[in-house]
């Protein structure tokens, strides 16, 4: 009964990013109120079953690249809600949702079964760990968004830049405490808050291209494509630390 | 501030290069993967130890520095800089407590056999000596046990009498036969040593695995026998009356448990089950559940931790939270309060 849950998300999702995008070709309220309905199921049907398989599991399921997949789907669609509530852009909103499916599709082809926690991960560490490095990868997939959005019109630059200024400003705080959580973590489990294993060292390099936007906007001004074209680049690293280091590279973070 | 940019992204391409090429490996490994000649090149720009190379850590260095004198410069008690200077000089302090613990820590590692202790410990090269001893009492290996991990006991009609649970360590009637069977042990690699007749695990690799389990009659005779996953027809020691069929699953590890006292003074003054969540901290030092023996569940391997640097570590942590909410949240507030 379980999968039930991830299939209607599924459906649900899909139906949002059509009615988004019917929405951007047919200019009816009705149809991103349908959008933005069916973007609320999507998010509560993953949340039932996240809580079902917390209750199942009896841990919280975010131990292994499936759950955390599950989870990145939520917690994107989550963000895609409210910045659809905020800024009424329709075309963020359809290419975020679109993203929730895909991530909720790629769930499907990763291994469902409910294992128990290995003894490294028995920790309170692990919730605050996962969502707040999870948060934070939802905020700057937003960003990433709209960034590409921005490179890709030539209307509404200013708000797209604005959104993906306060995004990735969110994301980098989130990144932050999800890096430094972590290292509470090792520390209370290996006695070693760092140790340059690919997954941490690929989160700092993911947070230097992050603090490098930043400071460029701050102090150079950096606006528009140029700061566009940088939230990508730390896009795609933030993809390399949360898939890549699993599948291309190996060492103390086999988990996800 | 543009040369910290700059620096920022050498780190970053540097930090990057130190994930492709796996770092303090032995010397066999990078030959049969870069060649010698290749091995000899790496070695000597230390790529292959990178991020304790000297020139890593000058980098570390000239970002320390750039930070510093970026701070003096444009540092004004002005309420609405506090998240600008908290967030950046809490990188120092980061950085500063990273150098105390190179400078001042003590790291080692130990392995203990059951029943005996250590007082003593080797860091950066040199022996350390405790003022108690540590004692492993016991090491622990726990496993998840799978419901569907059974023995099946049948009669020699082939009729099934028992279906026992792995994980079960009672003593159970087999039916009315009057016989009752307990498990006594398990190894996930059978491995017996010929001239002592003493069982071990080759490892931990479910290769062999198998199941002692002793028989009782009605008198209370008992016999040991092995049941093997693999091998369903070979019983030791067979007790004729049965057969047996042992339905392995995956076993997972649950726990690793480390049973230790610390003495002093002949003394023991503190107890403690070490697990890998759970250190013990004694006399200034912590003690990490890091390694096990994995053939006899023998002996237990313990990193010895003392870090004066991580108070100022994460005092840093905290700052550099405190400053980049109140760069990003609190300034916008009050500004936007001011307009």
């Amino acid at each position: 009964m379980l999968p039930v849950y991830l299939n209607i998300s599924f459906a649900a999702y899909f139906l949002s990013m059509f009615f988004y995008f019917a929405a951007l070709f047919f200019k009816h309220k009705a149809l991103s109120l349908a959008a933005r309905i069916f973007l609320c199921l999507g998010v509560a049907g993953l949340t039932a079953y996240m809580l079902l398989r917390w209750q199942v599991a009896q841990r919280p399921p975010l131990s292994n690249m499936f759950e955390s997949v599950v989870l990145f789907a939520w917690v994107v669609g989550l963000a895609g809600f409210f910045i659809d509530m905020r800024y009424r852009l329709k075309i963020l909103a359809a290419l975020v949702s679109a993203l929730s499916l895909l991530t909720l599709g790629i769930s499907f082809l990763l291994d469902k079964e409910i294992v128990p926690l290995l003894p490294a991960l028995k920790s309170n560490w692990l919730t605050i760990h996962v969502l707040t490095c999870f948060i934070g990868y939802a905020a700057l997939t937003v960003g990433f968004v709209a960034s590409v959005v921005l490179l890709l019109t030539d209307e509404k630059t200013d708000i797209l830049d604005a959104i993906s200024h306060k995004t990735i400003a969110f994301g980098f705080l989130f990144l932050t405490l999800g890096i430094v959580s972590g290292a509470v973590w090792a520390n209370s489990a290996w006695g070693t808050y760092w140790s340059w294993d690919p997954k941490e060292t690929w989160s700092l390099i993911t947070w230097f291209i992050y603090a490098i936007y930043l400071h460029a906007r701050f102090r150079r001004g950096w606006k528009g494509k140029k700061a566009a074209w940088f939230s990508i680049i730390g896009f795609l690293a933030m993809l390399f630390t949360y898939f890549g280091v699993n599948y291309l590279l190996r060492g103390l973070h086999s988990y996800a | 501030m543009q040369l910290a940019i700059w620096l920022l992204a050498v780190i970053a391409l540097f930090s990057l290069v130190g994930t492709l090429i796996p770092q303090n490996q032995q010397a066999a490994e990078y030959i049969s993967r870069y060649g010698h000649t290749g091995y000899e090149i790496l070695l000597k720009t230390g790529l292959l130890n990178m991020y304790s190379s000297w020139w890593f850590i000058f980098l570390m260095g000239l970002l320390s520095l750039n930070l510093s004198v970026c701070l003096i410069n444009r540092f004004s008690p002005r309420l609405r800089l506090l998240g600008t200077f908290l967030s950046h000089f809490s990188i120092l302090m980061i950085l500063a407590g990273a150098l105390t613990g190179m400078f001042f820590g003590e790291k080692g590692y130990v392995q203990i056999k059951e029943g005996q202790s250590i007082d003593s410990f080797i860091s950066k090269g040199k022996p350390v000596a405790l003022n108690f001893s540590l004692k492993l009492e016991d090491f622990i290996y726990e496993e998840y046990i799978d419901d569907e991990e059974n023995l099946l006991v049948y009669d020699n009609e082939g009729a099934l009498l028992l279906e026992l649970n792995a994980g079960d360590d009672k003593n159970t009637a087999i039916a009315d036969s009057g016989y009752s069977i307990k498990i006594l042990r398990y190894v996930p690699d059978f491995s017996m040593d010929l001239s002592t007749k003493e069982v071990v695990s080759r490892s931990q690799e479910p290769i062999n695995p198998a199941l002692q389990v002793a028989l009782t009659d009605k008198d209370g005779n008992s016999v040991e026998s092995w049941v093997f996953a693999r091998y369903p027809d070979v019983h030791m020691s067979a007790e004729k009356k049965f057969n047996f069929k042992y339905q392995w699953k995956m076993r997972r590890p649950k726990e690793f448990i480390s049973r230790v006292a610390v003495i002093k003074d002949r003394e023991i003054v503190s107890e403690k089950d070490i697990k890998v969540n759970s250190p013990l901290k004694y006399g200034g030092y912590a003690f990490f559940q890091s390694s096990y023996d994995k053939e006899s569940l023998a002996w237990s391997g313990l990193q010895i931790v003392k870090d004066p640097g991580v108070p100022i570590v994460y005092l840093g942590f905290i700052l550099l939270i405190f400053g980049l909410s109140i760069i990003f949240y609190v300034n916008p507030a009050l500004r936007s309060r001011a307009t």
